[in-house]
């Protein structure tokens, strides 16, 4: 009986590791293609906003302050009113990589965000980040502003992002 | 010898009574109890298979999350290997909690004593994994940032959310194994450990945050986190509805109340209880309920004990009362069951179960042999009353050190009579040479067989101190008995 038992046990459990395995497998070769992607996206984003200098100033450390670079007009037609244009947050390290928000404000609204550098030390790194980015996003569209709930799965990534995006907000003058 | 042979009706006293002798010896895949007895080993090996298959789907989350393909250098290797701790850890921790949630497919299969018992062996490693799992991260992190480990840790217990929640879960965790080791246990009282134990719940719940917002494993949107998620909420579940919901349904189903309590001999009392829907609980002779007695001062102790008596249900009773009734036999052990002698008729009882396999359900064979010392005599009395077997195939055998330690004797001769068991009364000290024997000075050079000859064919259940139960247990072994054949159970809780 026992050794009916520790037979199947260990064909069972071979076969779901060897599922897990196969999954895994499958799992890091479409992530290769997605980093790929998301590195072009980057180095897009880098450009057109001239913000490749202060990435570099602010990879020293997460204490930095935020080194902004706006691009856009900045608006001096009265405390109502807001700065417009793109404003790139500070660059924040965290064991995961650096993580980099631009925010595009317009009119007094925060109208996107793009994410300059992700976490990306670990190839789960980077399916977190992935993952939590766009969700952020969408997430501090609607609540204009960065005041909102971290990501489950995803706290270091999301912590970064939301004081980079702070930063950018407030060199906003948001 | 104080031996004692009862022969049934018809029978010839002094032959030891073999009517199939040889027939279903050795062949379990005969008898009335074959069936039964191949479906419950079915379930024992399918909990095995279960318990080791939830341990690989533990780590194969991890692989199929992509695992290996991120190990690429030291640093993330340590950390690899300490996520996987922590993923096994925490599997084991689920397991610890489901073994000991009373569900009743472990306790139909193993028995709860049983599980209980595994339940206890799985403690130390559940700790060293989740130890191992918090020094290899502390240490695979630090190495990915230049930090050193004390470093780190401080670091992730003030910067990262939920993870300080961990580190008190860890230290829970460590107080709960610790005091629940053998050699500690015994130098505190049984409630201190009770209530240091209570706060695995609260390990296990400060534990669980730091798993979903800090483990990219569970991060959101991915099947890893549904998986471990319904994972958890089950076993809560679980454990509130079998340790909970059902203990409460009971009592108030049953309403017991004590009627009165019968003292057997200077340090035992029967407690006899009245209540409805009785019926309900018959058929469970040999197995334990765990009773509270809702009186000031004692309704915080839970007491597990057998029934010494199938529950009296109905006019049919023989008993002066014609209300149904149940009854347990209790011995003074300690302080708890000492009050116990005092309870006041009308106490209210509240109570879990029946729980355990010391019953017909575990009956593998056609014949079967009792063996009880001391207070271990009564839940064999109730099994007695109950299991079925045919004239001259049960045996019992009675252990004490007087006549008067064989406790409901005469109840149990009464019903060896009835139902054509051959008993045995063994009685007097050990034999002062000190061999380890279970038997009295006056039968020491007495075997097993001796008594029972088709023992290596019978289902045996020895119920007795813990020293004395092995000695019984390790010659059925030696008499040609299986595993499989064995029940017994605990009472030295």
């Amino acid at each position: 009986m026992r050794f009916r038992a520790g037979i199947s046990a260990a064909f069972a459990s071979a076969a779901i590791l060897l599922a897990g395995w196969q999954a895994g497998a499958h799992v890091a070769t479409s992530n290769a293609s997605a980093v790929t992607t998301s590195s072009t996206g980057t180095t897009g984003g880098t450009g057109s906003t001239a913000a490749t200098g202060s990435t570099a100033a602010g990879t020293t450390g997460s204490s930095a302050p935020g080194s902004s670079s706006g691009n856009g007009t900045s608006s001096s037609l009265g405390a109502s009113a807001k700065a417009s244009g793109t404003y790139a947050g500070e660059a924040v390290q965290t064991r995961f990589g650096i993580v980099q928000v631009q925010v595009t404000v317009k009119a007094g609204a925060i109208t996107d965000i793009t994410a300059l550098h992700l976490t990306d030390q670990e190839q789960r790194s980077v399916q977190i980040s992935a993952r939590a980015a766009p969700l952020l996003r969408s997430e501090v569209l609607s609540a204009q502003s960065a005041n909102v709930q971290t990501i489950g799965g995803a706290t270091i990534t999301s912590d970064a992002y939301l004081t980079s995006l702070q930063a950018a907000l407030d060199a906003a003058h948001f | 010898m104080n031996s004692q042979l009862l022969a049934s009706p018809g029978q010839r006293a002094g032959t030891p009574p073999s009517p199939h002798r040889g027939d279903t010896r050795h062949n379990p895949t005969k008898g009335k109890f074959a069936a039964q007895h191949r479906r419950r080993m079915f379930r024992a090996d399918l909990l095995t298979v279960a318990l080791w298959a939830s341990l690989a789907a533990a780590l194969a989350l991890w692989l199929a999350d992509g695992g290996v393909s991120s190990v690429g250098n030291a640093t993330q290797a340590v950390t690899a290997v300490g996520i996987l701790a922590g993923l096994a850890g925490m599997d084991l921790v689920i397991l610890m909690l489901l073994l000991a949630a009373r569900l009743p497919f472990v306790d139909g299969a193993v028995g709860h004593d049983r599980a209980l018992e595994f339940h206890r062996k799985l403690g130390k490693p559940a700790l060293y994994l989740l130890l191992a799992h918090g020094l290899l991260l502390a240490t695979g992190y630090g190495m990915a940032e230049g930090l050193n480990p004390v470093s780190e840790a401080v670091a992730l217990w003030v910067l990262v959310p939920d993870m300080w929640l961990a580190f008190v879960s860890m230290a829970l965790f460590i107080a709960v194994v610790v005091t629940s080791l053998v050699a500690v246990r015994r130098r505190f009282p049984y409630e201190f450990w009770y209530f240091v134990h209570l706060l695995t719940y609260l390990a296990v719940a400060t534990a669980l945050p730091h798993q979903f917002s800090v483990g990219g494993l569970f991060a959101e949107g991915t099947w890893q986190r549904w998986y471990w998620l319904l994972l958890c909420i089950g076993t809560g579940s679980a454990l509130a509805w079998y340790r909970i919901a059902k203990p409460v349904i009971a009592t108030y189903r049953h309403q017991l109340t004590v009627r009165r309590v019968v003292r057997v001999s200077p340090d035992v009392v029967s407690i006899e209880m009245t209540g409805l829907r009785l019926n309900e609980l018959s058929g469970n002779g040999g197995r334990f309920f765990v009773w509270r007695f809702l009186a000031p001062g004692m309704w915080w102790q839970a007491h597990p004990f057998s029934l010494s008596a199938e529950p009296q249900v109905g006019p049919t009773s023989n008993r002066s009362s014609r209300q149904p009734s149940l009854r347990i036999t209790v011995r003074n052990l300690g302080a708890g069951s000492a009050r116990l002698a005092s309870l006041k008729p009308g106490t209210k009882v509240a109570i879990e179960g029946p729980y355990g396999v010391f019953s017909t359900a575990a009956r593998s064979r056609d014949r079967v042999v009792m063996i009880g010392a001391g207070i271990g005599i009564t839940p064999l009395r109730a099994l007695l009353e109950s299991t079925p077997f045919a004239p001259g195939q049960a045996t019992v055998l009675l252990r004490g050190s007087s006549p008067e330690e064989l406790f409901l004797g005469q109840e149990i001769l009464e019903l060896c009579r009835k139902r054509g068991a051959t008993l045995f009364h063994l009685t007097g000290p050990r034999a002062a040479h000190g061999r380890n024997t279970w038997l009295p000075a006056s039968a020491d050079s007495s075997r097993l067989r001796d008594f029972v000859p088709d023992i290596a064919d019978a289902d045996v259940y020895v119920c007795g101190p813990t020293a004395w139960a092995g000695q019984v247990l390790a010659e059925a072994k030696s008499s040609g008995v299986r595993e499989e054949q064995l029940h017994y159970e605990r009472f030295d809780w």
